[in-house]
């Protein structure tokens, strides 16, 4: 039996070893891949292809190395999202599909990311994107709470109450609004029509069939208003709790 | 060992062993709870992969119980299988730590999932191994107060670890727990785990000569007791499995339904409060285990069932009918004497029932496929019931249900309890 103890210390120094050592983590479908700049020559049509690289990437791996070091220098700066200019015809370059690389200040992930509030508490990681017809980004689905994973909530927030940048660069992702705006919020289910949370102080959006307020069972959030008096957030009637996370909240 | 030693006479070295490996099996097990989705939340993957593993995972530990429980009782040495899937479930622990990529954490969740259904049938095959039928129950109460400790002691810890460290440092601690685990049982000496009693053969048979053909018989243990269709035939062994789904099909809603809504009811301290819920039970678990044991072998086994049955539509009328959080926190009292009776009175029940069978494992890896069972379904409907009509009727409905197991106790199951000859 002795060996079986010895095989566990074994194995603990290897994954430890794994661990630290530079593993390769594979790239995941949604993490913007810096794609190697393939047209140094040709007026950049300013769209980032993070979906065509892949297919791209073996080719182009051997002039990864080439391209990041001068890519700082070559690629003009591009904001990311950007209406895809009217490209005039251009051939495309040799190598194929061109693209734009971006530094790792300029844009980062989303899922899987902390969001917390101006005042520093934790709301919750955000877990989904909500985007409309239009390619728009409308919300972002917040899952707030709980404690080890056992009793949290999902909460649709829209993506304008949402700031990402800090000291200019894309860093800690923080939000306007209260815990106990997000707490009380109705819950987002997956088939049902979406409430999204508004930015603090915004008019409501003009254009937002997919926040139209929902018949959400209303059950959860009102039980809630007489037990709970937390100064603002439980004002609204409970029943229409879910009707006034159209409006916008009362500022804390 | 001698040949005329007692059955049911082990050496302190191997019963301190014991309580160790349940203390560290706990703990190793608790990394691998509800936190992994908060890891691979963190870990920047979508719910519908997370969903899909999970999934996954539940299905293997759902069907796999009932081939691992035959493959323990297949085995002579409970030891080694308790050696490995600790092994295996370390190996797990690190898979999930440094693995990035889909398969890689799917295989390594999967791991763990097999390895859990082989691991708990083998310590409790063990125990009664080493004590026999006499003293087992007082041997699962201690059990399941040492796993109760032990899995506080790694919650703590490990919400601690994820807090301040990473979320990623939990499982690597996580997989470091194997090692005094495999110490622990290292302690714990071969020859006193009497293979037939490991297996649920009666004390007349394993302790004297007829002991002695009986091993030399069945040799590497393969094979041996009634076979496995008569099993399934046992009337008892049924009705507790159909209790045991009934009960959980009420139960394991609970827990999280009570989690939201105390998300969303508590202004500002609802981890604590959630945390509170985890811990009420645990702590009633590790004190009254032990009591618990001593009662179920003095009052019988069904006064202790219908206990920890009826308190199951209590708590569900609590959780329904009040408001305050405080309250709700207070409820998982009933959580408590649920979880404390059943613990050591269900493995109990099976111990009896599948007594002289030779199919301890295999009875267990049964009823735990009925545990599985009712907590899915229960998910399933207590998320369906509060997504139509609220909370507060979800948890009426899973009272009525948890009404309908205790009925089911009262009228069906019999008391397993043998009368010392």
């Amino acid at each position: 039996m002795r060996y079986l103890t010895g095989l566990a210390g074994v194995a603990t120094i290897i994954a430890v070893a794994s661990a630290v050592s530079p593993a390769a983590r594979a790239q995941t479908t949604d993490q913007p891949a810096a794609a190697p700049a393939t047209a140094p020559v040709a007026p950049s049509p300013a769209v980032a292809v993070p979906t065509e690289t892949p297919p791209q990437a073996p080719a182009a791996q051997s002039s990864v190395p080439a391209a990041q070091a001068p890519a700082p220098a070559a690629v003009a700066p591009v904001p990311p999202v950007v209406a895809p200019q009217v490209a005039a015809p251009v051939a495309p370059p040799p190598n194929g599909t061109p693209a734009t690389v971006m530094d790792i200040g300029e844009v980062d992930g989303v899922l899987g990311r902390n969001v917390r509030s101006t005042a520093g508490d934790d709301m919750g990681r955000i877990v989904d994107v909500m985007v409309g017809g239009n390619g728009q980004v409308h919300a972002a689905i917040i899952d707030f709470g709980g404690f080890l994973g056992v009793g949290s909530r999902k909460v649709a927030v829209d993506w304008r109450a949402l700031q990402f940048a800090s000291e200019g660069k894309v860093g800690r992702i923080t939000t306007g609004l209260s815990r106990n705006q997000i707490r009380l919020a109705p819950e987002y289910k997956n088939g049902e029509a979406v409430v999204v949370l508004n930015a603090p102080g915004a008019a409501p959006p003009a254009a937002a069939p997919a926040a139209a307020a929902a018949p959400a069972p209303a059950a959860s959030p009102a039980p809630a208003a007489p037990a709970a008096s937390p100064p603002g957030a439980a004002a609204p009637a409970p029943t229409a709790d879910d009707a006034s996370a159209q409006r916008p909240k009362p500022a804390p | 060992m001698t040949p005329a030693r007692a059955a049911g006479a082990p050496s302190r070295s191997s019963l301190r062993g014991l309580d160790g490996l349940t203390f560290f099996v706990a703990n190793l097990q608790t990394g691998f709870g509800p936190f992994v989705s908060v890891y691979l939340t963190s870990e920047r993957w979508t719910q519908t992969d997370i969903g899909l593993v999970l999934t996954l995972g539940g299905l293997v530990s759902l069907f796999g119980q009932i081939p691992a429980g035959s493959a323990v009782d297949a085995v002579s040495s409970k030891r080694l299988v308790a050696a490995t899937s600790i092994v295996a479930i370390g190996f797990s622990a690190v898979g999930l730590a440094v693995g990035s990529l889909f398969p890689v954490i799917l295989f390594a969740w999967l791991l763990h999932s097999a390895a859990s259904c082989t691991l708990t049938p083998a310590i409790t095959a063990m125990s009664l191994g080493l004590v026999g039928h006499g003293r087992i129950a007082a041997r699962l109460g201690r059990n399941a107060s040492f796993a109760s400790v032990g899995s506080a002691i790694a919650a703590a810890g490990m919400g601690a670890c994820g807090t301040y460290i990473s979320n990623q440092a939990v499982f690597f601690v996580t997989a470091a727990l194997m090692v005094p685990a495999v110490y622990a049982l290292t302690r714990i000496r071969p020859a006193e785990i009497d293979p037939v009693l490991a297996r649920g053969g009666s004390e007349s048979e394993a302790g004297g000569a007829a002991g002695q053909e009986a091993r030399a018989r069945h040799g590497g243990g393969v094979g041996g007791g009634a076979p496995w269709w008569r099993l399934l035939g046992e009337r008892r062994l049924l009705v507790l499995a159909l209790c045991v789904v009934l009960f959980h099909l009420a139960n394991a809603a609970m827990l999280p339904l009570v989690g939201s809504l105390l998300t969303l009811r508590s202004s500002g301290s609802a981890a604590l409060l959630i945390a509170a819920c985890l811990i009420v039970p645990q702590v009633m678990v590790a004190t009254l285990s032990p009591s618990v044991g001593r009662w179920a072998q003095s009052w019988g086994r069904r006064p202790l069932l219908l206990l920890g049955f009826a308190a199951l539509p209590v708590r569900g009328l609590c959780f329904g009918l009040f408001h305050d959080p405080m309250l709700l926190v207070a409820a998982q009292v009933f959580d408590g004497i649920s979880a404390a009776a059943l613990g050591v009175v269900v493995p109990l029940a099976i111990a009896d029932i599948s007594r002289r069978s030779g199919r301890f494992a295999l009875a267990q890896g049964i009823v735990g496929t009925g545990l599985g069972l009712g907590a899915a379904v229960s998910t399933t409907i207590g998320g369906y019931l509060a997504d139509r009509f609220g909370s507060a009727t979800a948890f009426m409905g899973l009272s009525i249900l948890g009404f309908i197991a205790f009925v089911t106790v009262f009228a069906l199951m019999p008391e397993t309890r043998e009368t010392p000859r």
